[in-house]
C-alpha cells in the first residue's frame, strides 16, 4: 500500500540534490567544458575562423618534438613542485612557532596572514620592488656599506631558476598552508601531545608520531591544489621570469596572443599537454601520499 | 612500584587557586581515589604529578626524589585522560604499543605484549581496529592498556568510567581493580561519585575547592567525616548543635553520651552527626539514652525502604525506616541516636568551602 509513494518520495529525495546542483553544474559544464573542447578541437587542427578544417596530430608532434617544449616543462614542474614542498614544510614550520602563545603571537599571527587577500600581480610588484638589482634591498644593503654598488646583488628576479617566481607563490602560499593547518591543530588542542607525552614521548617523538600523522591530509589536500595552481599559473612567472626558458603556460599564453593565428592551435595544444600533464603529476602524488601516510 | 609523595603543593591559575597547600602521601601499590565536586581541582593535581603543569609551590617527590626537575616524558606517571584519547590515526596495535615503541622497543617484543595486555583487558583480537571502529568501553580499554604496557610508575586514571553506562562501569571497576591489584601499580584515580570512590580505592582523598578535606580509608567517611561538609557529601544532612562536655553533647532535645576518643577534643559547641541508615525508630516506653522525640515532615517509600523526614527541634534530618513504617506527617516519633554511630564534625557550615550540595544551595541563592 504505502510502497508506492514511499518510492516516489524515495526516488523525489533522490532527484533533488542533482536538481539543485544543476543550474551551477550546466554553467560550469557549458563554459568549462565548451571551452575545452573548442581548445581541444583548436589543438587537432580543427580552426574554421581560419580556414583549417582537418583533424591533424601535427600540432602536438610539433609541440612534444620541440627541444624548448621540454626545457619550458622541466622549469614548470621544478618550480611548482619547489614552491609545493617549501610552502608545507615552512608553513608546517611557521604554524608549530605560532601555536605556541608568546609576547606578541596575536600580532605575529595576523601578520602571518596579511599575504592571504593580496592579489598575486601586488604580490609580484612587491617582490619587484624588494629584490631586483635596483629594489629596495640592494639600494639599502649598498647604502649601509655591504656591497660597493646596487648591481653585486644577486639576479634573483628574472633570474633563469625562478627564484623570485617561486618567492612569490611562497609569500602567497605558505599563510594558505598555514590557515589550513592553524584549524587543524585548534580544532585538535594539545591534548594527544600530552597523552604521547604521559607515555614518554620527547617532543620529536610527539611530533614525528603524533601531530604529523593529525595534519598529514591537511597539508596533502593543501599541497595538491598549490601544485595545480602554481603549474597552471601564467601570471607570476610572466612578470618575474626570463624570457626564456619560460614556463609552459606563459609560453601557451605568448603563442595565444601572437597577431599570427596560426599559432593558436599550437598555444592550445600546449595547454592540453599541460593540463594532462598536471592531472597524471596529481595523480601519481596522491598515490604517493596515500602510501607514505600509511 | 613507587611511593608518591605531595608535599604541600599549590596550583594558581592567575588569581584563581586550583589546589591549596595540598598534603599527601600514597604507599607503593596502593590505590587513592581523588573525589570531589566538579571544578575542585582533581584533574589539576594529576596534572602536577604527571609533570604537565608545574605546581605553583610545592614539592612532588617519587620513592622520596623530587620529580619537578624530570620532564613528563621521563616522569613515568601515565595518564588516561577523562576523554580516552586514541590517537585517530592509529589502530588498537598501534595506539597500545605506543609507550614501547617510543621506549624503542623491538617490533617482536611489542607484538607480544600489546597482544599480552589487551588480554588482560579482555579485548584479545581486535589489533587492527580503529579506535573509530570501537565502543565507548573498548576505547576506554584500549586507553588502560595503552598506560599499563609501559608498566608506569604510578597510574593516572581522571574520571575513566564517567562516559560509560551503568553496567559497563561496574564491569569496568572490577576489571581496573583487579589489574592494579595484580600488577601491584600505584595508581591514583579521580572521580566525583563517591560510590565509586569507595567501592574501588584503598584510601579516598576528599577535595573541595582546591582544599584536601579528608583523607583515610572508605568507612571512615562514613563512620567518622571530619566536617559537615564531608558528611554532606556522603549523602548525610543530620546534624544537631550542642555544648559539649566530657563525653556528652547537651543538646536542646536532651543530653546525647558519644564513644570519648582518645584524641582530646575540646568541651565547648560541637555539631553531631548520625547517618540516616542508623538512626532507629523505638516506641514509646524505651528509658534507653540518646532518645529524642522527632517530628514527621515527609515519607517516601522506596521499595527496599521508606525514607523518612523529621525535624528534631526544628534541624530536619533524614531517616531510613523500614519499608513497612506507617506514620503520618505531624506525627511524633521517637529516635534512638546508637553511642556507636554519633560522631562529632567539625561545622564547615558558615565558611565558604563547602559540599557540592552547599556550594549549589548558594548558587541558586544569589540567582
Ligand atoms: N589551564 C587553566 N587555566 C585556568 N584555570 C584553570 C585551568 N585548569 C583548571 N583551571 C581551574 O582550576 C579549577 C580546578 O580545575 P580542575 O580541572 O582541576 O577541576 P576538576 O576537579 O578536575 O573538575 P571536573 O570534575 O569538572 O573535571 C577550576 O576552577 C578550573 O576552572
Ligand atoms: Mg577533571
Amino acid at each position: 500500500m504505502t510502497s508506492t509513494p514511499m518510492t516516489a518520495r524515495r526516488i523525489r529525495n533522490g532527484l533533488k540534490i542533482p536538481l539543485m546542483l544543476a543550474p551551477a553544474l550546466g554553467l560550469v559544464v557549458v563554459l568549462f567544458g565548451g571551452g575545452i573542447l573548442v581548445g581541444l578541437g583548436q589543438s587537432l587542427g580543427y580552426f574554421p575562423a581560419i580556414g583549417l578544417n582537418e583533424f591533424t596530430f601535427s600540432n602536438y608532434t610539433t609541440v612534444l618534438t620541440d627541444r624548448n617544449f621540454l626545457i619550458s616543462l622541466w622549469l614548470t614542474f621544478r618550480i611548482a613542485a619547489v614552491t609545493t614542498v617549501l610552502s608545507s614544510v615552512l608553513a608546517i614550520a611557521f604554524t608549530l612557532v605560532l601555536r605556541e602563545k608568546f609576547a606578541g603571537s596575536k600580532i605575529t599571527t595576523f601578520l602571518f596572514q596579511v599575504p592571504l587577500p593580496v592579489p598575486h600581480l601586488v604580490a609580484a610588484s612587491g617582490i619587484i620592488l624588494l629584490i631586483t638589482q635596483s629594489g629596495l634591498i640592494a639600494r639599502i644593503a649598498t647604502a649601509v656599506g655591504l656591497m660597493d654598488t646596487p648591481a653585486d646583488f644577486p639576479a634573483l628576479v628574472f633570474d633563469k631558476g625562478g627564484v623570485a617566481i617561486i618567492l612569490t607563490f611562497l609569500w602567497k602560499e605558505v599563510p594558505f598552508v598555514g590557515l589550513v593547518i592553524l584549524a587543524i591543530l585548534q580544532s585538535v588542542g594539545p591534548q594527544y601531545e600530552e597523552q604521547a607525552r604521559t607515555l614518554g614521548a620527547n617532543a620529536r617523538q610527539r611530533f614525528r608520531h603524533v601531530l604529523l600523522p593529525l595534519i598529514m591530509p591537511g597539508v596533502m589536500s593543501t599541497s595538491i591544489i598549490i601544485f595545480a595552481f602554481t603549474f597552471a599559473n601564467y601570471e607570476i612567472p610572466l612578470l618575474l621570469g626570463v624570457r626564456f626558458p619560460s614556463t609552459l603556460p606563459v609560453v601557451a599564453f605568448r603563442e595565444y596572443q601572437d597577431p599570427d593565428l596560426a599559432l593558436r592551435p599550437q598555444a592550445m595544444a600546449i595547454s592540453i599537454v599541460l593540463a594532462v600533464v598536471a592531472i597524471l603529476l596529481l595523480i601519481a602524488y596522491r598515490r604517493l601520499a596515500r602510501s607514505a601516510v600509511k | 612500584m613507587t611511593a608518591v609523595s605531595l608535599r604541600h603543593i599549590s596550583r594558581r591559575f592567575g588569581d584563581h587557586v586550583a589546589v591549596r597547600d595540598l598534603n599527601l602521601d600514597i604507599e607503593s601499590g596502593e590505590m587513592v581515589a581523588f573525589l570531589g565536586p566538579s571544578g575542585c581541582g582533581k584533574t589539576t593535581t594529576l596534572r602536577m604529578i604527571t609533570g604537565l603543569i608545574e605546581p605553583s609551590s610545592g614539592d612532588i617527590l617519587f620513592d622520596g626524589e623530587s620529580v619537578l626537575s624530570t620532564p613528563t616524558e621521563r616522569r613515568g606517571a601515565v595518564m588516561v585522560f577523562q576523554k580516552h584519547l586514541l590517537f585517530p590515526t592509529m589502530n588498537v596495535a598501534q595506539n597500545v604499543g605506543f609507550g614501547l615503541k617510543m621506549a624503542r622497543v623491538s617490533r617482536e617484543e611489542t607484538a607480544e605484549r600489546v597482544k599480552e595486555i589487551l588480554e588482560l583487558v579482555d579485548l584479545p583480537g581486535l589489533e587492527d581496529r580503529k579506535a573509530h571502529e570501537l565502543s565507548g568501553g573498548q576505547q576506554q580499554r584500549v586507553a588502560l592498556a595503552r598506560a599499563l604496557i609501559v608498566r608506569p610508575k604510578v597510574l593516572l586514571l581522571d574520571e575513566p568510567l564517567a562516559n560509560l553506562d551503568a553496567n559497563l562501569r561496574i564491569t569496568m571497576r572490577h576489571l581496573i581493580r583487579s589489574i592494579q591489584k595484580e600488577m601491584g601499580i600505584t595508581a591514583i584515580f579521580v572521580t566525583h561519585d563517591q560510590e565509586e570512590a569507595v567501592m574501588l580505592a584503598d584510601r579516598v582523598a576528599l577535595m573541595f575547592d582546591g582544599v584536601l578535606q579528608q583523607v583515610g580509608a572508605p568507612d571512615e567517611f562514613f563512620r567518622t567525616p571530619r566536617t559537615t561538609g564531608v558528611a554532606r557529601f556522603f549523602r548525610n544532612g543530620n546534624f544537631l548543635r550542642g555544648h559539649r562536655r566530657g563525653s556528652t553533647i547537651h543538646t536542646d532535645v536532651g543530653p546525647i553520651e558519644i564513644v570519648s576518643t582518645s584524641e582530646t577534643v575540646e568541651d565547648g559547641p560541637s555539631v553531631l552527626t548520625v547517618r540516616p541508615e542508623e538512626v532507629r525508630l523505638v516506641n514509646e516506653e524505651t528509658d534507653q539514652e540518646n532518645v529524642v522525640p522527632a517530628v514527621v515532615t515527609s515519607l517516601i517509600y522506596m521499595g527496599s525502604h521508606t525514607q523518612l523526614t523529621v525535624t528534631i527541634g526544628d534541624t530536619p534530618w533524614q531517616i531510613q525506616a523500614p519499608a513497612a513504617f506507617q506514620a503520618r506527617n505531624g506525627d511524633t516519633v521517637r529516635l534512638l541516636l546508637p553511642r556507636g554511630h554519633v560522631s562529632i564534625v567539625a561545622d564547615d557550615d558558615t565558611a565558604t568551602t563547602g559540599s557540592a550540595e552547599a556550594t549549589l544551595a548558594e548558587g541558586s541563592a544569589v540567582l
